[in-house]
């Protein structure tokens, strides 16, 4: 029954947008087939060979490519460096990690930023962390200043292979931590982003913690 | 009638928000052609579904989840010749499923349904799936060197999850280190994936080789990130000197009465 309702709604959609031509077309070509067409221009294209002998069946698969067994990508260069001109924060050395023994991400000491090598390396699809203490062990942290940090600003990542990329801030944000939308944060496709994040909020000197956690995303300058 | 457009424009967009929300839900159905050297034309319900399917490539019958393939049929790339008769064929309604044409052990064509381990995998590892599915009696897969899964047999799937990282595997025919059937190959073990690989082909014409397919988004991101456990201005950066002088006082000494009240 879900099934029809996208059918009644092109078929709607087509009459009242005006476009009277394809109007019949809609209703020629098969039912099954027009039930799981979500545009209509899809409908337009297919209804022009209705009558072909092109299988219904084939219409609703997609060719996927080859499953040839390929050469590895080379991998990555590595962030070794991270540079924010406006925080005052020059080529503070990066280190890659992972993860807790208690599923929490790994963070290195207060002056170094910690790089999730379990995600894209940054400017590759999806987003690219970098952790650093606000304040470590009464030391501050490379992110001290991370809740000063506003959309325009540049960072500069050097990479191990002597390379550089530009980021720009498009975002920033500050979530009580266990509101942090980890999905985003460490999301593994999507438009290549790079993720800074520390704490910020109240301290509670009891539990020695932060009640929040403070984020800035960056898009890429030279896309 | 104005209100009228508005209304079913509502609808519209309800049902646009409704598919993709119902489609993860759904089925995914892959169907690889792992037949060297024997372009194909699948046939379902009389009509050829797909023509001139070639070895190695993959497609996707995840909208036809649910529905029986009628009088599913391989056949030789025009021609009528039958290679693999499947007769009426229900599709899963639901999962993940690779379906492969392939050889059984004898040679004979024939087609193979795998459900596909989704579930998550640890942060920091991979899954690497390995099945045989070519003409070979049992073999076993080498992994940097030593055996991974031994005596896999056509047309059965082992896995194992694994730190990230590349791998150097080798197949061998069971209990032998030599001759490498295939290999050494590198395969890829990306955080939160699975990686099938496919041994396809005929060891009797030499054409043995790998396919793979892989399937992402089954890791597990870190659960937090902690940042901190010390109050900042405990010291005192450059830039703020004259005002930090005033608040160390203050952080020193609430420092020093904190460790002085745990030790």
């Amino acid at each position: 029954m879900t099934r029809t309702l996208p059918l009644l709604m092109l078929v709607v959609l087509t009459a009242c947008g005006g476009a009277a031509g394809q109007q019949s077309a809609a209703t020629q070509v098969e039912p099954q087939f027009v039930t799981t067409t979500t545009t209509p221009v899809s409908v337009e294209e297919s209804s022009d060979d209705a009558e072909e002998s092109v299988s219904e069946l084939a219409s609703r698969t997609q060719e996927l490519g080859s499953a040839l067994l390929g050469p590895v990508r080379d991998p990555s260069p590595v962030p070794a460096a991270l540079s924010i001109e406006s925080l005052d924060v020059s080529f503070a050395p990066v280190v890659d990690v992972g993860v807790e023994s208690n599923g929490e991400m790994e963070i290195p000491g207060a002056s170094q930023v910690g790089w999730y090598r379990f995600g894209p390396s940054p400017g590759e699809a999806g987003s690219a962390v970098f952790a650093a203490h606000i304040a470590f062990n009464g030391r501050d942290g490379i992110f001290r200043d991370l809740d000063d940090i506003e959309v325009g600003d540049v960072i500069e990542i050097s990479y191990d292979d002597g390379s550089t990329k530009r980021f720009r801030i498009t975002e920033t944000a500050q979530y009580s931590k266990d509101e942090l939308p980890v999905d985003r944060v460490f999301a593994k496709d999507g438009p290549p982003e790079l993720t800074l994040i520390t704490c910020g909020g109240d301290f509670n000197r009891s539990l020695r913690s932060y009640s929040d956690n403070v984020v800035a995303y960056a898009a890429p300058i030279d896309a | 009638m104005r209100k009228l457009i508005s209304l079913l424009t509502a609808a519209l967009l309800m049902a646009v928000i409704a598919i993709p929300a119902s489609a993860q839900e759904e089925a995914r159905i892959h169907l690889i052609h792992g037949i060297p050297d024997t372009p194909v034309d699948v046939v379902a319900g009389g009509d050829v579904v797909f023509a001139d399917f070639q070895f190695g490539d993959t497609q996707d019958l995840s909208a036809l989840a649910g529905e029986t393939l009628v009088g599913l049929q391989v056949r030789l790339a025009g021609t009528e010749t039958v290679a693999i008769d499947a007769g009426d064929t229900a599709l899963p309604a639901s999962g993940n499923y690779t379906i492969i044409a392939h050889l059984d052990e004898a040679g004979t064509p024939t087609l193979a349904v795998f459900e596909n381990d989704t579930s998550s995998i640890a942060a920091g590892e991979g899954r690497l799936i390995v099945r045989h599915t070519a003409q070979a009696p049992a073999v076993d897969v080498k992994a940097n060197g030593s055996v991974a899964f031994a005596g896999l047999t056509n047309p059965n799937s082992v896995q194992a999850d694994l730190p990230v990282g590349t791998i150097t595997a080798e197949v061998v025919p069971a209990g032998a280190d030599e001759p490498v059937v295939i290999g050494p190959v590198d395969l890829p073990i990306a955080d939160g994936s699975a990686l099938i690989v496919y041994a396809v082909g005929s060891l009797d014409a030499g054409s043995v080789s790998a396919l793979t397919e892989s399937i992402t988004g089954l890791g597990t991101a870190p659960t937090a990130v902690n940042t901190g456990n010390s109050p900042v201005g405990s010291t005192v950066p450059a830039w703020a000197a004259g005002l930090g002088a005033l608040l160390l006082v203050g952080a020193v000494g609430s420092r020093r009465a904190l460790v002085g009240a745990r030790s």
